[in-house]
């Protein structure tokens, strides 16, 4: 619609003629409505009261849930990446044969999948003794460490050949550093790096494990094996692959996938927000029923008043505004004060509390929890106001003004 | 041509028995331009139905009603609204103004939410009736006698063709009525039709013509003609034109 297809009749109005027209006819009906509310100020400032607490309770608890879930989806984002294949022991398959690694690098040998690195593991358990402590401790054989870990003291040598590589949990209970040297199952070996603190939570557990070569170990065949892949969602890939290629006749692997328990993990706190938000939404219910009360009680008393406006000639539909805008002024007169409180509740918690994280509050989709629930006051202000007005305006005058 | 005109008008309520109750009962009633006509009658004869049937607040079970000349009897509730704004003021017992408004705001409400300001217009008229000092006032800071006057102001906003009033000096004292008898004067001697529903003799001694209802039935509701011997011809040609006219 516009001016120019209205043609010169000056009774067609065009798009932007009709929406000032609408507008101009909301003008007057907000000012009316506004004067009515003053008259009631308690009953109107109880309304406003109910709206602004049922917005502190959507924002507020919008806000807490998305703070939950950004705060884990922090803590948690990097165990995404990793899927550990281990033997499928229901099936018989009591180790990963040199054939069955070698699959798995065939079917992760893809572009699509990121070409994750995959590191073969020995494992057996054993006593690991310090200079003066001693601590049982998972031993890993591997040949290519710096694929999965990371060193915090020493080098991880290209291909392990000789020495022991030691979890930063092993190393600060025995006391021991890169040069020194370390017991296990009875022989002297040198250590020659100590492994970074690991970030994320991963079965492996290298933290409280030493790494030796896979020559330490006589076993025929690996333990698990680690797919290491740039993201959670190239891990999930790789996993697809895995079983799809390794399992395809024989359920020969187990994976465990971290990226399906990140997910597992969103949702959960997705159900965790939107469990919080309901919370939220009842009470806002409970203050546009308020709303409605307020509308009703004060239409029926202001029965004679609507009557005698429609009696001079005022139209049903501007009666309905004036109502609609009473009961939308109150919803965002409490929206905007709940939001206002909201953001006020949260900047002083964030600064009393050290422990919750400023970036994770100051995070922009917290924002759109303070629109929701702004958005949600006003609409239920209207929809609230929305019967007593419909009522109030299509009660016949001749009825209204009967006292 | 008369102001607003009822030709065989009744009106009849669904009662508590199986009877209904009968609130106007084949009623012709005219009134001319600048006629200002009391209707006189004890409580529950019909007079406020009169009142409602003629200002477009109620709709006549049978008979037509005319307004100008224009059959207005059979109208969806927007156009009663519409011509209830545009021909029809009203005057009430209880002045019935919005206390939230001020005068000049009371005076203007029926255009309130029309395009353009009536706020000049609304202040002539009030300094008209004496209340030029007053345009800011709040009702409750006006006397019953000033409420009246800008009820009275309210109801010539759009320059209407007639003015209904319904004991428009039931709630004041003698004084203060004939003033606002006075005003009602002045408002005729412009071309407006004024009927005024009453129980005060003193509205009786200012009307061009009092009519009288009992029970439903108007007499002398014509001016200048015997009811009775004129009526039902009258209302045999109209009949006869009506289908043609909707």
């Amino acid at each position: 619609m516009t001016e120019g297809s209205g043609g010169p009749e000056p009774g067609v109005g065009g798009g932007s003629e009709g929406a000032r027209g609408w507008l101009r006819g909301w003008r007057p009906a907000v000012s009316m409505a506004a004067r009515n509310l003053r008259r009631n100020r308690v009953r109107t400032m109880l309304a406003v009261l109910g709206v602004c607490i049922g917005v502190l309770a959507v924002a507020g608890l919008g806000i807490f849930g998305n703070v939950l879930a950004l705060g884990a989806d922090d803590a948690i984002g990097d165990i995404g990446t990793q899927v550990v294949v281990s033997p499928n022991a229901d099936a018989g398959v009591e180790s990963l044969s040199a054939a069955d690694v070698a699959a798995i690098r065939r079917a992760v040998d893809d572009p699509a999948v990121g070409d994750p690195a995959v590191v073969p593991l020995y494992s057996d358990n054993a006593v690991v003794e310090g200079p003066s402590s001693q601590t049982f401790a998972t031993v890993y054989g591997v040949e290519e460490p710096g694929l999965a870990f990371e060193a915090a003291e020493g080098r991880l040598p290209d291909r392990h050949r000789q020495g022991a590589i030691v979890g930063a949990g092993v190393a600060e209970d025995l006391g021991l550093g890169a040069g020194d040297t370390v017991g296990i199952a009875g022989s002297q070996v040198r250590v020659v790096a100590v492994l970074a603190e690991s970030q994320t939570f991963s079965p492996v557990a290298p933290d409280d494990a030493v790494f030796l070569p896979e020559s330490a170990f006589a076993a025929d065949g690996y333990a698990q094996a680690l797919v290491v892949a740039e993201s959670g969602a190239t891990a999930r890939a790789a996993a697809d692959a895995i079983r799809e290629e390794v399992n395809a006749r024989e359920e020969r692997v187990d994976l465990f996938e971290l990226a399906a328990l990140v997910d597992e993990i969103n949702d959960f706190f997705d159900l965790l927000s939107t469990f919080l938000l309901g919370l939220g939404a009842i009470s806002l219910v409970v203050a546009g029923v308020s709303i409605l009360n307020v509308m009703l009680m004060s239409t029926v008393e202001r029965r004679q008043e609507i009557g005698v406006m429609r009696a001079v000639g005022v139209t049903r539909r501007d009666v309905l505004r004036v109502l609609l805008a009473e009961a939308g002024l109150i919803g965002a007169a409490g929206a905007a004060a709940g939001t206002l409180l909201t953001v006020l509740l949260v900047a002083g918690l964030v600064a009393a509390t050290p422990a919750v994280d400023a970036a994770l509050v100051l995070d922009p989709t917290n924002g759109y929890y303070l629109l929701l629930a702004l958005g949600f006051g006003v609409g239920v202000g209207i929809v609230s106001g929305a019967y007593p007005a419909w009522k109030a305006a299509n009660e016949r005058p001749v009825e209204a003004l009967r006292s | 041509m008369y102001s607003v005109e009822l030709r065989g008008a009744t009106k009849r309520y669904p009662g508590a028995g199986a009877e209904p109750v009968v609130a106007l009962d084949d009623v012709d009633f005219a009134v001319e331009p600048g006629e200002f006509v009391a209707v006189v009658g004890p409580s529950g004869s019909g007079k406020s139905t009169l009142l409602n049937v003629l200002g477009l607040l109620d709709d006549p079970t049978d008979g037509w009603r005319l307004l100008d000349g224009t059959d207005v009897t059979e109208l969806t509730v927007g156009e009663r609204t519409a011509a209830r704004k545009e021909s029809i003021g009203f005057v009430f017992q209880d002045f019935h103004l919005l206390p939230t408004l001020t005068a000049v705001e009371n005076v203007a409400l029926p255009t309130a939410f029309d395009p353009g300001d009536a706020s000049d217009r609304a202040a002539d008229l009030l300094g008209r009736f004496g209340l030029g000092d007053r345009l800011d006032h709040e009702p409750s800071e006006l006397s019953g006698g000033q409420k009246q006057r800008v009820a009275i102001a309210r109801s010539l906003i759009n320059e209407p063709a007639v003015l209904l009033a319904d004991e428009p000096t039931g709630n004041l004292d003698t004084e203060t009525g004939e003033s606002i008898l006075a005003e009602f004067e002045r408002v005729k001697e412009e071309g407006v039709a004024v009927v005024a529903v009453t129980h005060d003799p003193l509205v009786e001694e200012y009307a061009d013509r009092v009519v009288e209802l009992t029970d439903g039935v108007l007499e002398g509701g014509i001016p200048g003609r015997d009811p009775p011997a004129e009526g039902p011809s009258d209302r045999d040609a109209d009949a006869a034109l009506r289908p043609g006219e909707r």
